[in-house]
């Protein structure tokens, strides 16, 4: 058993894909492009960007999800879809209109692609959630438990009131995957 | 400060308490709501008659040009020319079902009005709480013009102009304007103006939005003004009309309505008017050269204007008919306003059921075909294409289904069956197919009712209120 801490595990905020409040869309997703370009570690590619305020404080992340998300033209039908929600509908039904609606507002076009490249990162960013924060002298246990009971995919990893790194649900799989192997042995 | 003022303040503040977490405040709405140099110019009235049980209680409250019937205690609120009809109570002994539970009432169920303001309201059915089958509550409740309270226990609650909530618990809800909501039980939900929501859980759920933008030039509210729009307008068009019913204390009965019909004093009639057997008019119906077939019924705050019910029609509360042709059994469901023009005449066809908040508002002629349900704004042929179903497909739809802005899931046989159930039921309980003594309603009964008025201080600090009353046999 190698005892992992959360510290041997995570990746450097220097290392990772960082870009300020009001950057653009395009311009984040060419940074991560870079920054995953540039990381050698290991296997595992780098799947958020972390917004950074102009005191390099981390104020946002922005996962692949988010980035999805970002990239949907916004509809009156979108909006009557979320507002019925509260209707007693199923979530059957709700996944048939979201696809009507969808069916009605083309992605991959280039108005709509041009749109969302122009976007701020700040206008779509995810702010950091209480249960998203661990620190890195934590086990792997605490490291597994904040992902599960949050569903996150990473983790922001302090050191006391900073945020020194990301810890990526990948490396924590490799890791647990290396523990099991050893208690197997 | 007057006490008036002093009670309407409380009432306030305890609505906002009530919906804090929503983020609702009634204050700017409730500022211009209530005329207070109008609470003490109008009697409050009530209904005696051997029908039904009488106990009146009013306490610390203000019930200008308000009326009631049966059982009902009025506590620390404010009514202005609204309607308590307790006619369809529960009995003591009488045996309620609810899914699997049977109870039986060990008292009379009693209207419980408690820390509330009721501005032109109907309050009237029963208690559908099956956990409060004995009370109908309503506490801690601001409804503004034109609401109906419908079989509906409210706590906490805001109901906008020309709202609706039927057969439905409320606890801590803002129903926005024109909004009607039958959902069985609902609670801390800010409901926007224009939503038509029936559900039956298991059953049916079906969903319309009116366009914003276009229910705004209808009836609209802002914390800057009054309500106002085309129905308002409508409304006080014809007000002047009323004064007259309710100027005197005795108005001539009109002779050629037949007996085993009954028309309010409190309603108005002008010529010219045709009224045929089994029909019932409630008080505040205005009716002006039409004619009413045989068992049709014209209920509280109703416009029927120069047009014709074939028979067996309901015009449910509030709603309006002008320059239409109804077809025999075709229903016309709360506050629904069909709005033909000299030129341009509404037909509807037999055994239509026009849902409840519907708007139909032509420049051309326009004809509903037969067995057709029909929802939400309609102002021309395409629009009655969108927004109407036949009866008969409406019966097969079973699963998902969206047509315009409306949205259905579940069985829609079971819709259907639920209004036209319903529908019989408010016919045989008005009185319509009462025939050689038997199946007697509303119609036959309220000729057995007789009418007393109250009045409030009309000087010094508690001008407008009512001295407390208890009123029993």
């Amino acid at each position: 058993m190698k005892n992992y801490l959360v510290k041997n595990l995570m990746v450097p905020i220097s290392e990772y894909a960082t870009v300020t409040v009001g950057t653009t869309f395009l311009d984040a997703l060419q940074v991560l492009e870079r920054a995953q370009d540039a990381y050698t570690v290991n296997k595992y590619r780098h799947r958020a960007i972390l917004v950074l305020d102009l005191a390099g404080n981390v104020v946002g992340k922005i996962s692949q999800l988010r980035a999805l998300k970002a990239l949907q033209p916004e509809s009156d039908m979108a909006k009557e879809v979320d507002e019925i929600r509260r209707f007693r509908f199923s979530e059957n039904y709700l996944a048939v209109l979201r696809d009507k609606c969808r069916s009605r507002a083309e992605i991959i076009k280039k108005e709509t692609l041009l749109e969302a490249a122009g976007k701020k990162v700040e206008e779509f960013m995810q702010a950091p959630t209480p249960g998203e924060f661990v620190s890195e002298e934590s086990s792997l246990d605490i490291a597994i438990h904040r992902l599960v009971s949050g569903a996150h995919i990473s983790l922001l990893v302090t050191r006391d009131d900073r945020i020194v790194g990301v810890l990526r649900i990948s490396d924590v799989f490799a890791a647990l995957f290396q523990e099991m192997m050893a208690a197997v042995a | 400060m007057k006490e008036l003022e002093k009670l309407f303040n409380r009432i306030v503040q305890r609505v906002n308490i009530n919906l804090r977490e929503l983020h609702f405040d009634v204050s700017p709405y409730a500022e211009t709501l209530f005329p207070s140099e109008q609470m003490s110019k109008f009697y409050a009235f009530y209904g005696i008659t051997p029908d039904h049980p009488l106990d009146l209680h009013f306490e610390h409250s203000a019930l200008a040009g308000s009326y009631f019937l049966g059982k009902c205690r009025v506590r620390n609120s404010l009514l202005y020319k609204s309607d308590i009809r307790g006619d369809e109570l529960k009995r003591k002994d009488q045996n309620i079902r609810f899914d699997r539970f049977s109870l039986t009432m060990n008292r009379d169920e009693l209207i419980d009005i408690e820390d509330s303001a009721l501005v032109k309201t109907l309050v009237h059915n029963y208690s559908h709480d099956p956990e409060t089958p004995e009370k109908f509550y309503i506490k801690d409740t601001l409804a503004m013009d034109y609401s109906n309270i419908h079989g509906s226990p409210c706590d906490g609650s805001f109901l906008g102009p020309f709202a609706t909530v039927d057969l439905t618990t409320m606890r801590d809800c803002a129903i926005g304007t024109y909004s009607y909501i039958q959902a069985g039980e609902i609670s801390h939900m800010d409901i926007a103006p224009g939503t038509i929501w029936v559900n039956s859980s298991g059953n049916f759920n079906f969903f319309y939005k009116y366009p914003s933008d276009a229910l705004d030039e209808y009836v609209s509210l802002s914390p800057e003004k009054v309500p106002w729009g085309i129905l308002i307008d409508f409304i006080e068009q014809r007000k002047v009309e009323f004064q007259r019913v309710f100027d005197y204390a005795n108005i001539e009965s009109i002779e050629s309505v037949p007996k085993t019909s009954s028309l309010d004093r409190y309603a108005v009639v002008l010529p010219n008017m045709r009224i045929e057997g089994n029909v019932l008019v409630s008080q505040r119906a205005y009716l002006e050269n039409s004619s009413l077939g045989k068992g049709s019924n014209a209920q509280e705050n109703c416009f029927i204007i120069n047009s014709s019910l074939a028979g067996y029609n309901v015009t449910a509360h509030g709603a309006k008919i002008v320059e239409a042709d109804m077809g025999s059994g075709a229903f016309v469901g709360f506050n629904s306003f069909l709005f033909g023009k000299k030129h341009a005449r509404l037909r509807v066809g037999k055994g239509c059921i026009i849902m409840p908040h519907t708007i139909i508002d032509i420049e051309e002629p326009l004809e509903v075909p037969a067995e057709h349900f029909v929802w939400g704004l309609i102002r021309n042929a395409a629009e009655l294409a969108e927004n109407s179903i036949s009866l008969e497909k409406l019966g097969t739809l079973r699963g998902a289904f969206s047509q315009g802005r409306m949205h259905f899931e579940g069985d829609g046989l079971l819709l259907f069956k639920a209004f036209k159930d319903r529908i019989s039921h408010i016919l045989d309980v008005n009185g319509a197919f009462f025939d050689n003594g038997q199946k007697a309603g509303h119609a036959q009964k309220n000729q057995r009712l007789s009418l007393n008025t109250i009045q409030p201080f009309q000087f010094g600090d508690m001008e407008g209120m009512y001295p407390n009353i208890r009123i029993f046999p």
